[in-house]
């Protein structure tokens, strides 16, 4: 009774905050619709049983990547509302014949994808009876020291490399010589 | 092992018995509609509790501070001026709220409720006591960790959204302070659920004594530094001085506080008091035994031998003596916050960024390192239990 | 573990359902007892007496991106290490502490080096110091 509420809380607050998001014209509030919708989707994942992977979203996401994507903001100083003198909406790629043939063209090609690859689903009229195994902790932690632990230090090699190159990106270029 | 207030009450009889009686008069199993109805009961006694504790702590500063400075602090409402708090919530209620000309009204009005959220949501692990816990989720520690910085999401768009330079400053440096002192606080973590073997605050509290010598932060050196570290990343996080920068009386006017009025004002304020109070939970809880009373009292078991009561009653007992001990430790690392605030002065933007990461993200980190050489090279005993072990193998001779 | 019980969460979403209510219940409350007198010095943003100049909304310095950036690198490694510090006690006792020990280590120490990088080429300096660019200010080439 209570996971329906769960899931239904979860799931409006992730589709109301993504449509928002969308919507929306002014890009700070889009990054709070944003934060919203990953709240949203970290309830889902507690649905399913994975705590840890939404204790994981709350702290990585709604707690890092929307602060960091404030700060974008602020830094590039994006937050006016694009309208112009006669009160239209501006959007820089408004878009000509070729940008709307191709977002067609690849609209058509994934949702035939996404057709075919759930059709499965809806054919089968039984629900699986399978036990829940939803991994704990302990689960992960195991997975990650024992089968995946290449994955596991490769996360950091990757990690690194993101670092340094953020360190480099974001250092200020230096005009010694003019 | 999710245990929550729920499950501790289902031990008795007298719930499991309402609890079929109504199943079968209801037709369906009314498990969750009694465990909604404890937790909602018991969602409102904790924010109450909470709330006056925010007061009281607002006039706790307030006496701690005069009594520092020579002077005597509010003492004309009530006595010894112990409704202050409530005269100055009523004041705040009753003030007019001013949403500036050139202010983003929606976020704004978004950021004390967004601070409010982050703080409650964290309230649901703090671990009271085993049984009046809220819920004992498995991930506990790390859930809290995320709710803590959704703070930090708060104090940034509050000092956005006036639009007035010295709310937007406050607010960012705010917002970097707070997620910058997470990283040491988080690796410090890490290095207690090294020691003790999960996240849900039940096993770390539970790898630790009643006793001072079978506390964390006494089981090695690292642990012991560690709780230093955690606990200035958290006065940091909390924005509490001596790194109160974000809301600089002398400096900012009040940072990301200028344009606030009235009540949002209010709730920014009682949202800093109450995870004040959050955060010395969770310092409690990690490093200096939780909510454990000396000689395991707090599990009842030895009333029922001794006195031979009732099993109900005795745990319900040894709860109390948990809570007892809980908030004791608690407001005692409260009163150390509010005397650090006052004593030492507030350090610069620049000298707060080193400290965090070019001193204290390496000793973190070095600790982590030692915590875990440590529980390989001695397999998880502490300082004391060698000593002793060592002492009576020398004895034995 | 064959049944999800999520009545484990139910504190979660009633707590912050009550921090919704009393933040816009106590606001509420107020709006009904509270002046609403509103005129235009009153709704100026505060600037020490003056009349605020410009908007506060300019593009800020870089140096909080940077230390955005460096914070989610490490957010997300202690996230990984969590689960792996959380089974470090179990590994210990059935004996392949030492194991998950070097592999702990080597994770660390990978993201030590970044942060020694950054350290030492200046973007942990709040303040940029000015060795690498000695300003010129009278020696033009």
């Amino acid at each position: 009774m209570f996971g329906n509420t769960l899931f239904l809380l979860s799931a409006v607050l992730t589709l109301a905050g993504a449509f928002a998001v969308v919507y929306s014209k002014n890009l700070m509030h889009a990054c709070i619709y944003l934060l919203a919708s990953l709240f949203g989707v970290a309830g889902l994942y507690a649905c399913l049983g994975a705590d840890f992977l939404a204790a994981t979203q709350l702290v990585v996401y709604a707690g890092g990547v929307v602060i960091l994507m404030l700060f974008a903001i602020m830094l590039t100083g994006g937050t006016g509302n694009k309208v112009n003198r006669y009160g239209l909406e501006k959007i820089p790629s408004m878009g000509n014949k070729k940008t709307f043939m191709i977002a067609g063209f690849t609209a058509v090609v994934t949702a035939l994808v996404l057709a075919k690859i759930t059709y499965s689903v809806f054919a089968a009229k039984t629900v699986a009876t399978t036990g829940f195994n939803s991994p704990s902790v302990a689960d992960i932690g195991t997975a990650l020291a024992t089968d995946h632990i290449l994955a596991f230090e490769i996360s950091s090699v990757l990690l690194l490399g993101a670092l340094i190159g953020a360190a480099i990106i974001s250092r200020p270029r230096k005009e010694i010589h003019d | 092992m999710n245990s929550t207030v729920f499950s501790y009450f289902l031990q008795s009889n007298e719930l499991s018995n309402l609890i079929a009686s109504s199943s079968k008069f209801l037709g369906f199993d009314t498990t969750s509609l009694f465990a909604f109805i404890i937790f909602a009961i018991f969602a409102g006694i904790i924010v109450g509790v909470m709330a006056t504790i925010g007061g009281l702590g607002t006039y706790a500063e307030r006496k701690i501070s005069a009594d520092l400075q020579m002077r005597m602090g509010p003492n004309r409402v009530g006595p010894f001026g112990l409704l202050q708090f409530l005269a100055d919530g009523v004041k705040m209620i009753l003030k007019e709220d001013i949403v500036t000309s050139q202010a983003d009204k929606f976020t704004f009005n978004l950021a004390p409720v967004l601070c409010m959220v982050g703080v409650f949501a964290t309230l649901a692990v703090v671990p009271y006591s085993s049984g009046f816990m809220m819920a004992d989720l498995n991930v506990g520690i790390f859930y809290l960790v995320g709710m803590a910085s959704l703070v930090g999401v708060g104090v940034f768009l509050g000092g956005y959204a006036s639009n007035s330079k010295w709310s937007m400053l406050g607010g960012m440096r705010g917002a970097s302070q707070i997620i910058s002192y997470e990283i040491p606080a988080t690796i410090t973590i890490i290095s207690i659920v090294l020691l003790a073997g999960g996240l849900s605050m039940k096993t770390l509290i539970n790898g630790q004594g009643g006793a001072p010598h079978e506390w964390y932060i006494f089981h090695n050196p690292f642990a012991f530094v560690g709780f230093f570290v955690f606990f200035i990343s958290a006065l940091a996080e909390t924005n509490r001085a001596p790194f109160d920068l974000p809301e600089a009386e002398s400096e900012l006017v009040s940072g990301y506080n200028t344009e606030y009025t009235g009540m949002k004002f209010g709730l920014f304020a009682l949202a800093e008091y109450i995870e004040v109070f959050v955060v010395c939970g969770v310092a409690v809880a990690l490093f200096l035994g939780g909510y454990k009373v000396p000689f395991d009292l707090g599990s009842g078991a030895i009333l029922v031998e001794k006195l031979g009561m009732d099993g109900m009653i005795a745990q319900n007992i040894g709860q109390i003596l948990e809570l007892g001990a809980f908030f004791t430790k608690t407001l005692a690392l409260y009163y150390v916050v509010i005397w650090v605030r006052w004593t030492l002065p507030r350090i610069r933007v620049d000298q707060l960024m080193t400290l965090c990461w070019k001193y204290l993200t390496p000793i973190a980190i070095f600790n982590l390192l030692g915590c875990a050489v440590w529980m390989y090279a001695f397999n998880g005993k502490s300082i004391f239990t060698l000593i002793f072990s060592a002492a009576a193998s020398h004895g034995g001779h | 573990m064959s049944t999800l019980n999520l009545d484990v969460y139910m504190p979660v979403v009633i707590l912050i359902a009550l921090a919704l209510l009393v933040a816009g219940g106590s606001l509420f409350l107020g709006s009904l007892i509270r002046p609403h007198n509103p005129n235009k010095l009153k709704e100026t943003a505060y600037e020490c007496g003056e009349e605020p100049v410009g908007n506060a909304w300019a593009n800020f310095n870089i140096r909080f991106y940077v230390i955005a950036l460096i914070f989610i690198i490490f957010d997300v490694e202690s996230a990984l290490m969590f689960p792996v510090a959380a089974v470090f006690k179990r590994f210990n006792e059935i004996g392949l502490g030492g194991v998950l020990l070097g592999s702990i280590f080597t994770f660390v120490l990978i993201l030590v080096s970044g942060l020694v990088y950054c350290w030492k080429k200046g973007d942990l300096d709040w303040v940029k110091s000015y060795t690498q660019a000695p300003p010129t200010l009278g020696k033009k080439d």
